[in-house]
C-alpha cells in the first residue's frame, strides 16, 4: 500500500483497500457483535473466557455509542444516507456522530466539501433532517 | 472506524485434525489465531463473520504439517489520522487524558485541550472549565479527532485533539 504517509481521512485518504471496503457504522457493528456472543452463549457457559479482549471492549463500545438501536432503524439509517452519493467511509461517520448542523456536519466530514462535489448546503441539510427524523420515530 | 474486510491467511493444520471435521477444526483455528490480533496494515482484528472459501492444502515436506490458504471476512478496527470518532475517558492526568475508542487507545494531551480548560487534581482528577460548566474526568464521553498514531507489532496508539469546532465533551442530551 502507498502513501501511508499522509494517510489523513479528512480528505478520504484511507488506502485504496480501505476506501472499497465495507464500512460499518456503531449500531451495525453491535448488532453483528451482539448476535455473535449470543452464538457462544449457546455454546459455552462462559461466553466471556471465549472471546478476545479486543472482541470484548468493541462490543462494549459500539453498545455504549449506537445511535440506532433497532435493526430496522438501522437498515434505514444506511438507506437514506446511500442516496447522497457518499463515500462508505463518509456515510458512516455521519451515522456514528449524528450531525445536527451543516456546519457541524463539514466539520465531521470535510471531504464532504472538496473536489466539486455536488453537495450543497441544502442537500446535506435535508440528509440531515432524514436523519434526525428515523431518530424521532425509531 | 470498523470495516468489513476479507482478509486472506495461510493456515498450518497438524494431521491428526484431519478427517470429518477438518474444515471445523481449521475454522476453530483460525478464530483462536487471529481475534483480537492486530497489525498495523488492517487494524485490530474483533470478530470473524464468515468463511469465503478454503484453498488446497499443501503438504509440508519432511513435516506432516498442511498448509491451507484461507480466505476469510472479518470486522477489524482500524484508526484513522483526520477520523473523528467518540470515546471513553479512561484516566485524566496533568500531562493530559487518556480515552479509549473500543480496542484503541487515544492520548490526548494537556496541549491539544482548550485553553479555558484547566487541570484540578484530587481524588478525581479532572479537567475543568473557569465557569465549571463542562468537566473531563474518568468515563466522559468525548467526541475527539485522531492526529496522529503510532503502529507497534502488537497494538496500534493514537494521539489525538479535542482544541477544534465541535470537538470536546458529548452533552447531547438526545443521543444518550
Amino acid at each position: 500500500m502507498s502513501g501511508e504517509e499522509e494517510e489523513n481521512a479528512a480528505e478520504l485518504k484511507i488506502g485504496d483497500e480501505f476506501l472499497k471496503a465495507k464500512c460499518l457504522m456503531n449500531c451495525e457493528v453491535a448488532l453483528i457483535l451482539e448476535r455473535k456472543y449470543e452464538q457462544l452463549q449457546q455454546m459455552s457457559e462462559d461466553p466471556m473466557n471465549q472471546v478476545s479482549q479486543v472482541f470484548e471492549k468493541s462490543l462494549q463500545y459500539v453498545k455504549r455509542f449506537s445511535r440506532y438501536k433497532n435493526p430496522d432503524a438501522v437498515r434505514q439509517v444506511r438507506e437514506i444516507l446511500s442516496r447522497y452519493q457518499l463515500a462508505e467511509f463518509e456515510l458512516c461517520v455521519l451515522g456514528n456522530l449524528c450531525p445536527e448542523t451543516v456546519e457541524e456536519a463539514i466539520a465531521m466530514v470535510p471531504s464532504l466539501k472538496t473536489k466539486g462535489r455536488v453537495h450543497d448546503d441544502e442537500a446535506i441539510e435535508k440528509m440531515l433532517n432524514d436523519l434526525s427524523l428515523i431518530k424521532k420515530f425509531e | 472506524m470498523f470495516f468489513h474486510i476479507v482478509l486472506e491467511r495461510n493456515m498450518q493444520l497438524h494431521p491428526r485434525h484431519f478427517g470429518r471435521n477438518l474444515r471445523e477444526n481449521l475454522v476453530s483455528k483460525l478464530m483462536k489465531d487471529v481475534e483480537g490480533t492486530c497489525s498495523g496494515r488492517h487494524g485490530f482484528v474483533v470478530a470473524i463473520t464468515g468463511i469465503e472459501n478454503v484453498g488446497k492444502g499443501l503438504i509440508r515436506d519432511g513435516t506432516g504439517f498442511v498448509t491451507f490458504p484461507v480466505k476469510y471476512q472479518c470486522v477489524v478496527f482500524r484508526p484513522f489520522k483526520g477520523e473523528i470518532l467518540e470515546a471513553v475517558v479512561t484516566m485524566v492526568n496533568k500531562m493530559g487524558f487518556f480515552a479509549e475508542a473500543g480496542p484503541v487507545q487515544i492520548f490526548v494531551s494537556n496541549h491539544l485541550i482548550p485553553d479555558d480548560m484547566e487541570f484540578q487534581s484530587g481524588d478525581i482528577p479532572n479537567y475543568t472549565t473557569s465557569d465549571g460548566s463542562v468537566k473531563i474526568q474518568k468515563d466522559t464521553e468525548v467526541r475527539l479527532k485522531i492526529i496522529g498514531t503510532r503502529v507497534d507489532a502488537t497494538e496500534i496508539f493514537c494521539i489525538g485533539t479535542i482544541k477544534d469546532d465541535f470537538l470536546g465533551v458529548i452533552n447531547d442530551p438526545a443521543a444518550v
